[in-house]
């Protein structure tokens, strides 16, 4: 019998002080008082209200380059465009608003497709286990040695050659979309592991047979079981991930194989870098933006860590 | 008369294929569960005793196809389930399920931490009693005061109760069936001391009120003492030595056994010292000695003994005992 | 008190308290006992009494968020509490030892046995490389290693939990200390070898002198290896007596109904109706302490004033001291 260094405190089971709390409430008390978590919470819920309300709020039309024409471009924040505008005469604030919903869509884009490949194969492997859960584990390690950008680079240059006079190329934002498209197809290998390795934990968990002393079914176990607890630490990937795909599409853009005709943060930085000594507001507020978002994210993700899994501290 | 459980010749060999710096390149075979048998007839309890690697908790878990055995018959009245166990027919499946439960041995970790224990005990009546529906409210409710909980606590979470709560909360479980078996697997080790007794006291009550039968697996004798009328000794995988309680306890005959009990410290100080000091350590159980597995730390060891593997033979009215040289 | 020695070691008033996020756990609330030269203490409760933290307090082991409030812990002439971290580390390992409850994370897995034990010594007393060695191998065979030359060479890893223990054993002998700490030695170890690691502590402390405060929750290993015993029981002294009044005329609630619920290796229960006199509820939670005495809300002779008052610990006769309002401790003025 090991004596915990801290006593748990036992609950009272007779009248009780508070209504019960199951195991995700209990996370979210946790959460609460975790100050980086919710710094980052506070940021994530900033960028997805500029993402929803910004473009009914934004002063100029993104597209609007009418400034130029009254050669107005890369000027400085004023009264007129409160954060500048940028080397086309494109306000730098409205842009930016617009940004958020793009940053936003690559990344929950990429992770959707990540988690649902991820989760399916790491979940077989973890599960069946045996020549299959080598087999996938394989194809995952296939996808985690290809230097993922270089990829990303080629494929979004390649892809937009062949498109050229095709009907394809009239599919708005085609170009972003492959891009999502690329970073959820090389993010779900460790999405996979992760889920390989709690299903792999879970299998073998007490009450795990439990259940399969009562009679449940496989897929009971599966579904009621194994996965609401496997949730916690694929959630907190789920958030890194997303922060590291808005990132990643930054930096593609930037290096100009981004989507000229969608209007992302590091698309914003593509365009305006050459004026940075003219016009340094049109990069630092993308990149201030980019900086804000991934931080945000990955604070959060701070936090989920520790909400899921409780430490004790003074 | 038939007993209710019976279990022949159960085995559970593991292949171990042991490569890196260390164990360099030997393979073996780890004999956990090594040709057991026992017989359990309705109301009585099985004491299963043994160190750490005797095979107590493997041959539970293999009784109940949470392992599956190698080979052996598992007769519940007569009638060989192990093929049912591991077999594809649900219905017959179930129909054995629902008479054999298991109560685990760390409360914390054999509930769904994130289901209530309304819930927890709602999944045995959905797999065997589905049609009952309108019914399982009141069970449940009947269920937590049989064992001791307030029902409307059941809304709650296993992370509110304590250690003893939940372990209530884990035999609540295995009865909602109505079994006619339970194994449980050390139930009271990770409790306090202080609430040991009340757990204890509630199986015995339970069995003397449902006439359950159980497999009562532990490595500590006083508990065993307390609850079991009869108790099989495990070592490296064998029963040595099987009886009723009373005699094993008072008249050991096999080595290991009386070096068992007289392990165990007695509190009461200056208690004459008993003990039959054993030499060395369990060896590993891929390096099984040849002839009896115990005879390197026997005292009393014969040169019969490295050479040939007793049987299991009676050594009284109540016991048996598998050694040459017997006490 | 044993004797008309001056005790070896003396707790007094210890106090320790975890700041936890939830609040103030008072896992050590007050706490006296006394070793004398050449004696062993068992120290008995269960978990959650303290007895692990007060152990380790002793030599300002606990870590945060435990920390040491209150009291005085005097060996040897120093108060232990006060004295720097320079000088304590030259006590601990040299003049007051520990061994620990799980042997498999109480040795270094990365170092060799030979590498940890030397290391000690070295430090300890500063000798050669090999004069260190030779003790260790020394220490090895007193501890009933067999082939101690090559088993320094070895890894924890490739030892078995017993003699993981044994190598535990050795380290803290290594500088020869006055006393030695052991918390729940033997609890993760099968009974047949818990029962020689016994053997084997007894037997050294006979031989080396020693004296020692044995840990645990183990009535029946007090039984064997105590001449005292202290019971605890959340953060508090219940009692303290020698052994055999423990366990033949015990005084305080608490000590009585734990020495009668626990079930009887020597004693048949095939009868009509087996019943063991078992504790009702559970040990309190710590962060909401009860005003008055921990043990009132489960006690059978709990009387109104023992929720209100907090008794203190008084003598009942020569060497046995209880702490109970029932059975005349006066209550303490603040708790």
């Amino acid at each position: 019998m090991d004596a915990d260094l801290v006593p748990a405190a036992s609950a009272e089971t007779t009248p009780p002080r508070r209504p019960p709390s199951g195991a995700w409430r209990q996370s979210w008390h946790r959460f609460r008082r975790n100050r980086a978590g919710m710094i980052g919470l506070f940021l994530v819920v900033l960028v997805v209200l500029t993402a929803i309300i910004g473009p009914f709020a934004a002063p100029y039309d993104p597209n609007d380059n009418s400034a130029m024409l009254r050669g107005a471009a890369n000027a400085a924040p004023s009264a007129r465009n409160w954060l500048g505008t940028d080397r086309n005469g494109y306000d730098v604030l409205s842009r930016a608003i617009y940004g958020a919903p793009t940053a936003l869509a690559v990344g929950l884009g990429a992770m959707l497709i990540a988690s649902l490949i991820g989760v399916l194969v790491g979940g077989v492997a973890g599960y069946i286990g045996g020549f299959t859960d080598e087999a996938l584990m394989r194809g995952a390690e296939f996808f985690m040695i290809v230097p993922v950008f270089v990829v990303i680079l080629a494929v979004v240059r390649l892809f937009g050659i062949i498109v050229v006079g095709t009907a394809l190329e009239r599919i708005p934002n085609l170009n972003l979309m492959t891009i999502i498209l690329l970073l959820g197809l090389f993010s779900w290998p460790q999405i996979a592991r992760m889920t390989r390795a709690e299903f792999l934990r879970l299998r073998h968990a007490e009450f795990v047979e439990a259940a399969r002393c009562i009679g449940t079914t496989r897929r009971e176990i599966l579904f009621r079981h194994i996965l609401p607890n496997a949730l916690p630490p694929l959630i907190v990937l789920v958030a890194l991930g997303i922060g590291g795909a808005i990132l990643a599409e930054a930096m593609v853009s930037f290096l100009g194989f981004g989507d000229p005709k969608s209007i992302s943060w590091g698309q914003m930085l593509f365009f305006n870098y050459q004026a940075l000594k003219v016009a340094p507001w049109a990069c630092l507020v993308p990149g201030a933006a980019i900086f804000i978002t991934v931080l945000g994210f990955n604070l959060l993700a701070d936090g989920l860590t520790d909400a899921f899994n409780p430490r004790l501290r003074a | 008369m038939t007993p209710l459980l019976e279990v022949r010749g159960l085995r559970k060999h593991y292949r171990v294929a042991k490569r890196g710096m260390i164990e360099r390149g030997q393979s073996g075979v780890v004999r956990a569960v090594d040709d057991v048998s026992f017989v359990l007839q309705a109301g009585q309890t099985l004491g299963l005793v043994g160190e750490s690697g005797c095979g107590k908790t493997t041959t539970a878990r293999s009784i109940l196809d949470l392992v599956p055995a190698d080979a052996g018959e598992i007769l519940l009245d007569g009638r060989d389930v192990r093929p049912i166990l591991a077999g594809t027919d649900r219905t017959a499946m179930l129909a054995v399920r629902r008479r054999m439960q298991y109560v685990f041995q760390d409360p914390y970790l054999s509930l769904n931490p994130r289901w209530t224990i309304n819930e927890a005990l709602r999944e045995p009546l959905r797999v065997h009693a589905p049609q009952h529906q309108r019914d399982w409210d009141g069970r449940i409710a009947a269920l937590l005061e049989t064992v001791g909980l307030e029902p409307r606590n059941g809304v709650r979470y296993p992370h509110e109760f304590s250690g003893g709560q939940r372990q209530r909360v884990g035999i609540a479980r295995a009865l909602a069936v109505e079994p006619d078996v339970v194994l449980l697997d050390e139930p009271v080790s990770s409790l306090d001391i202080s609430v040991r007794s009340q757990i204890l006291n509630l199986l015995a009550a339970l069995q003397d009120q449902l006439g359950v039968a159980y497999v009562y697996i532990s490595h500590d004798l006083s508990s065993v003492r307390f609850i079991s009328t009869h108790v099989a000794v495990m070592y490296l995988g064998r029963i040595v030595e099987i009886g009723a309680v009373d005699e094993i306890f008072a008249r050991p005959r096999h080595h290991y056994t009386a070096a068992l009990i007289s392990a165990i410290p007695v509190p009461s100080p200056g208690a004459v010292d008993r003990r039959v000091h054993l030499r060395g350590e369990v060896p590993s159980a891929m390096n099984r000695p040849t002839g009896c597995p115990f005879h390197p730390r026997c005292a009393a060891a014969l040169p019969i003994c490295r050479e040939q593997d007793p049987a299991l033979q009676p050594m009284g009215p109540k016991t048996q005992a598998a050694c040459h040289n017997p006490a | 008190m044993a004797g008309q020695l001056a005790p070896l070691l003396a707790v007094e008033g210890l106090k320790v308290h975890f700041h936890t996020r939830d609040g103030v756990v008072r896992a050590v609330d007050g706490v006296d006992f006394q070793v004398a030269p050449g004696q062993t203490l068992g120290i008995v409760g269960e978990s959650g009494s303290g007895k692990t933290v007060s152990s380790l307090a002793l030599l300002r082991l606990a870590p945060p968020p435990a920390r040491i409030v209150a009291g005085r812990v005097l060996f040897e002439g120093e108060d232990l509490l006060r004295q720097s971290d320079k000088r304590l580390a030259q006590i601990r390992g040299r003049r007051m030892a520990m061994i620990f409850q799980n042997p498999a994370t109480s040795l270094n897995p990365i170092l060799s046995i030979g590498q940890q034990l030397t290391e000690i010594l070295r430090w300890h007393t500063g000798v050669s490389r090999q004069a260190a060695l030779d003790r260790a191998a020394e220490l090895l065979a007193l501890v009933g290693i067999s082939d101690p030359a090559a088993r320094l060479r070895q890894y924890p890893h490739e030892l078995s939990g017993g003699m993981k223990q044994r190598v535990g054993i050795a380290r803290a002998l290594l500088c020869e200390p006055a006393l030695l700490l052991a918390d729940e030695p033997t609890t993760a170890l099968d009974v047949t070898i818990q029962a020689q690691i016994l053997d084997l502590l007894a037997e050294l402390r006979q031989r080396l002198a020693m004296s020692m405060v044995l840990v645990t929750h183990d009535m029946g290993v007090v039984a064997r290896m105590a001449d005292r015993i202290t019971v605890m029981y959340a953060g508090r002294v219940c009692e303290t007596a020698d052994a055999a009044t423990i366990f033949n005329a015990p005084q305080h609630p608490y000590t009585r109904a734990l020495l009668q619920s626990m079930p009887r290796i020597d004693h048949s229960y095939s009868g009509a109706r087996r019943v063991l006199p078992s504790i009702a509820g559970r040990p309190p939670d710590l962060l909401h302490a009860p005003p008055g005495c921990r043990f009132h809300d489960r006690c059978p002779e709990a009387a109104p004033e023992c929720r209100r008052v907090m008794p203190r610990e008084h003598l009942l006769a020569p060497g046995h001291s209880v702490s109970c309002l029932r059975r005349g401790s006066p209550g303490e003025d603040a708790p």
